[in-house]
C-alpha cells in the first residue's frame, strides 16, 4: 500500500464532515430559490467576496501520536518534493525581452532589519534588509479571462493586465482546509502561508510553479515597496495627530491630553468631515517608491534597499516590484543589463553565482580604507 | 530560558503563545519561531543549511573586549540572519583595519581621511568619554581642549574613512561615561597632540585610574547629582536643600537588584558565547595568515 493511499484513509473521516457541510449548504440555497417569498439577502459589508476560500482548519497534529505525525509529514514530503509532478503540461511560455512598458511580477519578502552602509564617497546610508523566503508563482490568469472575473475592478477592465498570484512560506497541508490546499494543485507546490497578487503585462506571463528568488532583481535597479505600517491600536489625539494637549498643572482638571473644540456652533452646527480625532493608528498599506538595490546576498536571498523608513516592523511581509517612476525607468532602460524576463531561471546562471553582489558605488568592507587624492579639485 | 521557549515553540501545541507568554511583536508580524521553522523546513525549495558552530570556546575577557559584537538587546528589532550578515561585515573591516581594545577613560589618537583638510587627513587626540551603540553602529566620542575651547568629536568605529586607531594610554575610570568632564576644570581634559604612547604589557590587567574630580559651579550640562557617579565629588556645595530632597525621592537604589531588567537589557550567556566563539575563530584564522606572511625586506 502506497503512502498516499494510507493517507487518504486517515483523512477520509474528517473530510466527510466538510463535504456534508457543503451539501447541506447547497440544499438550503436551493430551498430558498424555490420558496421565493423571502426577500433577497442584502450584501453585508462584512460578507466575504466570491473568490474567498476559508483557510484555517482544525490542527490535526494535536490529537495524533508522534509516529503518526511524522508519517503525515513524510507523506507531504513525498508528494511535494520527491514524487512531485511537473506543472508543465503544455510547452513552456516563450520568453520575451524587457522594455520600459513591461510590468513584471513582484515578490513577497519579509523585512528582517535595518543596517548602515557606506558609499565610496564616504557618506553613510541606512539600508533595509528584505529576505525572500520560498516564493512560488501559484497562478497566472491572462488578461482576457481576468477582465471577466468577479475580482476585476473597473481599473483592471480598462487595462490589458493579467494577474499573477505569488505565495510565500510553504507549510504542511494538515493545518489548512481542503479548499485552500486545492488552490495549489495547479502549481504543484505545498500550500503557502501568505498569498498576494500582482498585475502583469501579457509579455511578462509566467508559468505556475516557478520559484522566485533574489535573482529576480539586478543590483543597481530601482524598486517600489508596499507594506502595512506598525500598528499602534486605538490612540488618542496627542499621539495620533500630534496635538498639543493641555497643561500639566496650574489648575488643569482632566484636561491634559484632550483635543479641545471639535467645531463651532451657530449657523454651521456640524463637524466637518476629515476632522482629526482619536482612532486606530497605523496598520495601513503604505508605499515607498524608487528604492535602490544596493547589494544582494544570494546565499540567504537578502536584498539591501535604501532607506531606514520602509513601512512595517521587522518580521512583517513586504511586497516588492519594479518601479513605476518614469525617470528611474529611463535609467534602467539606458543600462546594458535589463531585469530578467519573466524571472531568472537556473539556466541563466550556468557559470555559477558569487555569494554576494555589490553596487559600483557601495563600499565593500574587504576594500582598503578610503583615501582622498591630493590631485582632486 | 530562551532555549526552553524555542523548544516549546517548535513543538506543535496549539495556541501555545497563550500559555507560555510568547509575544508577537506587532499584529502584522510573524512569530520568531515560525520564521525560523520556514527557513529550515524540508518543504522549501532553497532550504537553509544548518551550520555547525565552531568548537572553540572564546576567552572570558572577550565579552568586555569586543562588546560591539553583541547585538541590540531589544527583541523587537532582532533577527538571526541580519546579525550574522552584520558580524561578517565587521570582521571583514577588522581584517583590514587594526582596531585595538579600548575603554571609556583611555586616551586615543585617530587619523581620518578628510577631503577638506590640508594633506587630506586629520589626526585628533583625546580622552574617550563614552562608547555607544552596537554592531556596525558603534560610535565613541573623544574630548580634548584646544586653544581653551573644549572639542568633542564623535567617530563611527566601522566608518571606512578611519585610517588608524592608536591607543596612547590604555586605562579605565571609575565610571563608564565621563560626560562630567565638561563641567570640571579644563586641565583634566587637555592632552598634548604630540603625546608619546604609554606601552601596556600584553596579558596584564587593565589599570583603573581612581582619580576623583571636583565639579565646577553651576549651570551644569546634566543633573550629575542624580546619576550615582563615583568619579566626582563636591556636588553638595552647589545644591539647594529642595534639590537634595528631590534627588532622594527620584533615586532608584533597587534597580541593580532587578533581575528581569538586567535580563531584558542584556544578551543571554549561551547566545553571547556562540557569537564570541565565531569572533575567536576568525581572530585565530587572521593570526595564522599573519604568521605565514613573509616579512618585507627592508634595506
Amino acid at each position: 500500500m502506497s503512502a498516499i493511499q494510507r493517507c487518504s484513509k486517515l483523512f477520509s473521516n474528517n473530510l466527510c464532515r466538510t463535504i456534508i457541510n457543503i451539501e447541506i449548504r447547497s440544499s438550503i440555497s436551493d430551498y430558498k430559490s424555490f420558496a421565493g417569498s423571502r426577500p433577497k439577502k442584502v450584501k453585508n459589508r462584512f460578507d466575504p467576496p466570491e473568490w474567498f476560500v476559508p483557510k484555517k482548519a482544525y490542527n490535526y497534529f494535536d490529537n495524533l501520536t508522534p509516529s503518526n505525525r511524522d508519517f503525515l509529514k513524510e507523506v507531504a514530503y513525498d508528494r511535494y518534493i520527491t514524487n512531485r509532478e511537473s506543472p508543465l503540461v503544455d510547452e513552456p511560455i516563450k520568453r520575451n525581452t524587457w522594455n520600459p512598458c513591461t510590468k513584471r511580477t513582484g515578490v513577497l519578502g519579509v523585512k528582517i532589519g535595518v543596517l548602515p552602509q557606506w558609499t565610496k564617497d564616504g557618506t553613510k546610508l541606512f539600508t533595509t534588509l528584505v529576505q525572500i523566503i520560498d516564493n512560488h508563482v501559484i497562478r497566472y490568469v491572462p488578461p482576457e479571462d481576468y477582465k471577466q472575473s468577479s475580482a476585476a475592478t473597473l481599473y483592471m477592465k480598462n487595462r490589458n493586465y493579467g494577474s499573477v498570484v505569488v505565495g510565500a512560506l510553504s507549510c504542511y497541508p494538515t493545518s489548512f482546509t481542503k479548499s485552500y490546499v486545492n488552490l495549489f494543485n495547479e502549481a504543484g507546490v505545498p500550500p503557502k502561508r501568505k498569498l498576494t497578487r500582482f498585475l502583469v503585462t501579457p509579455d511578462a506571463a509566467i508559468e505556475p510553479g516557478t520559484p522566485l528568488t533574489a535573482k529576480h532583481f539586478n543590483v543597481g535597479d530601482y524598486v517600489d515597496v508596499q507594506a502595512r505600517t506598525i500598528g499602534h491600536g486605538f490612540q488618542g489625539v496627542v499621539k495620533r495627530w500630534g496635538f498639543k494637549g493641555g497643561p500639566k498643572s496650574h489648575g488643569a482638571t482632566k484636561w491634559h491630553r484632550r483635543p479641545g473644540t471639535i467645531a463651532s456652533g451657530g449657523r454651521t452646527g456640524l463637524i466637518y468631515k476629515g476632522k482629526k480625532m482619536p482612532g486606530k493608528m497605523g496598520n495601513r498599506w503604505r508605499n515607498h517608491r524608487g528604492l535602490k538595490i544596493w547589494r544582494i546576498n544570494y546565499k540567504y536571498n537578502v536584498l539591501y534597499l535604501t532607506g531606514p523608513a520602509t513601512p512595517g516592523p521587522t518580521h512583517s511581509y513586504i511586497r516588492i516590484y519594479d518601479t513605476i517612476l518614469p525617470n528611474l525607468k529611463k535609467e534602467m532602460t539606458s543600462k546594458e543589463v535589463h531585469p530578467p524576463m519573466p524571472t531568472a531561471y537556473p539556466e541563466d546562471f550556468s557559470e555559477g553565482l558569487p555569494e554576494e553582489v555589490f553596487d559600483d558605488e557601495l563600499f565593500q568592507f574587504n576594500d582598503p580604507t578610503l583615501m582622498y587624492n591630493l590631485d582632486e579639485k | 530560558m530562551s532555549v526552553f521557549r524555542r523548544a516549546l515553540i517548535a513543538s506543535n501545541i496549539r495556541n501555545l503563545e497563550c500559555y507560555c507568554g510568547v509575544q508577537k511583536r506587532f499584529s502584522n508580524t510573524l512569530f520568531d519561531g515560525t520564521l525560523e521553522k520556514h527557513r529550515r523546513s524540508e518543504l522549501s525549495h532553497d532550504r537553509e543549511k544548518t551550520e555547525s558552530f565552531p568548537p572553540f570556546e572564546a576567552p572570558k575577557d572577550y565579552k568586555k573586549k569586543y562588546p560591539d559584537f553583541l547585538p541590540n538587546a531589544d527583541w523587537k528589532k532582532r533577527d538571526r540572519i541580519t546579525e550574522k550578515l552584520e558580524r561578517k561585515d565587521m570582521l571583514r573591516r577588522r581584517a583590514v583595519l587594526n582596531i585595538p581594545e579600548f575603554y571609556p577613560g583611555s586616551i586615543l589618537a585617530i587619523t581620518v581621511s578628510d577631503p577638506y583638510a590640508p594633506g587630506k587627513y586629520n589626526r585628533f587626540v583625546g580622552i574617550c568619554i563614552a562608547k555607544n551603540g552596537n554592531g556596525l553602529r558603534t560610535s565613541f566620542t573623544l574630548r580634548n581642549v584646544v586653544d581653551n575651547i573644549g572639542v568633542e568629536i564623535l567617530y563611527e568605529l566601522y566608518n571606512p574613512t578611519i585610517q588608524k586607531v592608536e591607543v596612547l594610554k590604555l586605562e579605565k575610570r571609575l565610571d563608564e561615561e565621563l560626560y562630567y568632564l565638561r563641567d570640571c576644570d579644563p586641565k583634566y581634559s587637555t592632552f598634548n597632540f604630540n603625546m608619546e604612547p604609554v606601552q601596556h604589557p600584553p596579558g596584564a590587567p587593565i589599570p583603573v585610574n581612581d582619580i576623583v574630580l571636583k565639579i565646577g559651579p553651576r549651570p551644569w550640562n546634566q543633573k550629575w547629582h542624580r546619576q550615582n557617579l563615583k568619579g566626582v565629588e563636591g556636588l553638595d556645595e552647589h545644591l539647594r536643600e529642595v534639590e537634595k530632597k528631590l534627588a532622594e525621592k527620584t533615586a532608584e537604589p533597587w534597580e541593580k537588584y532587578d533581575i528581569m531588567k538586567t535580563y531584558r537589557n542584556s544578551i543571554h550567556e549561551e547566545e553571547s558565547e556562540r557569537i564570541l566563539s565565531e569572533v575567536y575563530e576568525k581572530n585565530l584564522h587572521n593570526q595564522k595568515l599573519k604568521e605565514n606572511r613573509k616579512p618585507l625586506k627592508m634595506d
